[in-house]
C-alpha cells in the first residue's frame, strides 16, 4: 500500500543532494535508528555517520552515506543537514580506508580526553560508516 | 631608420603576444569567478539552516546551558591571540594578497603592543610564503584548493583552530579575509571566530520578523538527545561554516580581482599598441617623405 508522502529536503555545504516527495526516510540519531513518516511529531536529531535512506517508494530507495549532521522534521517537512553525504557508487573504498587509518593514527598520536581526540574519534565513527555503506 | 621601423614592428608584436595572454587570463578567470559565486549561493540554504537550528537549540537550551558550551565561553586571561590569513595559491591579481598581508602585518603590530603573542595560520601559497619571508612562525598552513576550497578544507582548518581553542593553546581567533562583494571589489574583513559571541547564536532578530519559519520552532519539539547536546555540536560547525564561507567568498574574489587586473593589463596593452603603431606609421612616413625629397632632388640636378 502506498503511504501519504512529504517533501525531503537533503542539504549540504556544497549544495542540495535531493528535494523530493519520499514515504519515508530512515537514518541513524544520537539515540539509535529513526525512520520518518509523513506526520511524525516535530523532531530535532543529531545524526550520526550512517546510510541514509530516502524511500521515494516501497521498492524505489535513494541512499548516501551520510556523516554526521541534523535532521529537522517539522510542519510536514523533512530537511536533513550533512557535512557530507555521497552516493554509495561515488565512494571510493581505497580513499575511504586511507582515511580511516589516518584518522585512527591521529586519534592514538591525541592526548585522552583532548579535544584532538575528540575530533579524531569523530573521524574514525564517519570513516567506519562509510565503510560499511561502501559494502 | 629602417632599423627603428623594425624594432617599433618586434616591440608591437611582443606587447599583442601579451594582451593575448592576459585576455585569455581574464576569460579564464571569469568562467571560474562564475562556479565561485555559484558555490557562494549553494553554500547559503545550508548556513542559513544552520543558523535557524542554532537559534531555536539555544532558546530550547537556555542561556545557562548556553554560556557552557566551550566555544561560547571567554577564556579567563587572554594571553595568544591566532590570526588566520587567508589568501590566494596565485598572484596576477592586483592587491588581493597584498592587503590581506598588511593587514596581517598590522594586527601583529596591535597585538605586540598590547603585549599579546600571535599564532599564525595562513591558507594559500601567496599568504603562507610572505609569511614565511617576513620570519612569521606559522602554527598551521593550508595550500593548494584556493582555487576550489572543499567543505573538508574548511573542516581541516576549524578543527586545528578548535582544538587549539578548546585545548587552552590559543585565546582568541581572528580571521582576515577578502569579502566579496562585486566582481569588482573584495573589502578586507577581520571577523572574530572565537570566542563566538553568544549574541551571534542568539541573536539576529532583523531576520526573524521576516522568517517564516519561526512558528516551527516554538512547536512541542522532540529533541534527540537533548538541546544542549545539539548546540555543542552545532557551534563548532558554526565555526566550519564561517571559515567556509570566508574561503569560497575569497576564492571568488580572488577571480574577480585576477578578472580585473588582466582587463586593465589588456587595456593597457591595447594603448600601448596604438602608441607604437602611430610610432611605426610616423616612421615609415619619414622614411618615404626622405625618399621622395631625394627622387626629387635627383630629377632637379639632371634638369
Amino acid at each position: 500500500m502506498a503511504r501519504t508522502k512529504f517533501p525531503a529536503e537533503v542539504l549540504t555545504p556544497e549544495g542540495e543532494l535531493f528535494n523530493e516527495e519520499v514515504e519515508m526516510l530512515s537514518t541513524h540519531t544520537a539515540l539509535g535508528s529513526i525512520g520518518i513518516l509523513a506526520n511524525h511529531e516535530p523532531v530535532l536529531a543529531l545524526l550520526e555517520p550512517t546510510e541514509l535512506r530516502l524511500y521515494r517508494s516501497e521498492s524505489d530507495i535513494v541512499r548516501f552515506a551520510q556523516a554526521e549532521g541534523y535532521l529537522q522534521f517539522a510542519e510536514n517537512r523533512a530537511l536533513v543537514l550533512v557535512e557530507e553525504a555521497i552516493a554509495p557508487d561515488a565512494l571510493d573504498r581505497a580513499t575511504v580506508e586511507t582515511r580511516l587509518t589516518e584518522a585512527r593514527a591521529a586519534a592514538e598520536r591525541a592526548a585522552e580526553g583532548s579535544e584532538e581526540a575528540a575530533r579524531a574519534n569523530r573521524d574514525v565513527r564517519r570513516y567506519e560508516a562509510f565503510l560499511k555503506v561502501a559494502g | 631608420m629602417a632599423a627603428s621601423q623594425r624594432d617599433v614592428r618586434s616591440k608591437i608584436s611582443s606587447v599583442k603576444n601579451i594582451q593575448k595572454i592576459t585576455r585569455a587570463m581574464e576569460m579564464v578567470a571569469a568562467a571560474r569567478l562564475r562556479r565561485a559565486e555559484q558555490r557562494i549561493a549553494a553554500l547559503r540554504p545550508y548556513a542559513n539552516a544552520i543558523r535557524r537550528m542554532t537559534r531555536q537549540a539555544a532558546q530550547a537550551a537556555g542561556t545557562s546551558e548556553a554560556a557552557r558550551v566551550p566555544l561560547l565561553a571567554e577564556h579567563e586571561s587572554t594571553t595568544n591571540v591566532a590570526v588566520l590569513l587567508v589568501t590566494g595559491d596565485r598572484g596576477l591579481a592586483g592587491a588581493f594578497n597584498s592587503q590581506i598581508i598588511r593587514a596581517g602585518v598590522r594586527i601583529a603590530g596591535e597585538l605586540s603592543q598590547e603585549g599579546l603573542r600571535g599564532s599564525w595560520y595562513a591558507t594559500g601559497r601567496r599568504g603562507v610564503s610572505s609569511l614565511g619571508f617576513r620570519g612569521y612562525e606559522l602554527a598551521g598552513s593550508y595550500v593548494g584548493f584556493a582555487d576550489r576550497p572543499a567543505y573538508a578544507d574548511a573542516r581541516t582548518i576549524a578543527d586545528d583552530l578548535i582544538t587549539a581553542y578548546v585545548d587552552g593553546h590559543i585565546d582568541r581567533v581572528e580571521m582576515i579575509y577578502n569579502a566579496y562583494v562585486s566582481p569588482l571589489r573584495q573589502t578586507v574583513t577581520q571577523e572574530r571566530l572565537l570566542p563566538l559571541a553568544h549574541a551571534t547564536i542568539t541573536g539576529e532578530e532583523e531576520e526573524e520578523a521576516q522568517d517564516g519559519d519561526e512558528p516551527r520552532a516554538r512547536a512541542a519539539v522532540a529533541y534527540e538527545p537533548d538541546p544542549d547536546a545539539i548546540l555543542r555540536r552545532l557551534v563548532p560547525d558554526y565555526v566550519e561554516i564561517s571559515i567556509y564561507r570566508a574561503l569560497v567568498e575569497s576564492t571568488a574574489g580572488f577571480f574577480g580581482a585576477q578578472m580585473t587586473a588582466m582587463r586593465s593589463a589588456s587595456d593597457n596593452a591595447g594603448e600601448i599598441i596604438t602608441g607604437l603603431t602611430l610610432q611605426m606609421n610616423r616612421a615609415r612616413q619619414a622614411e618615404i617623405t626622405q625618399e621622395i625629397m631625394e627622387v626629387v632632388a635627383g630629377a632637379e640636378g639632371l634638369s
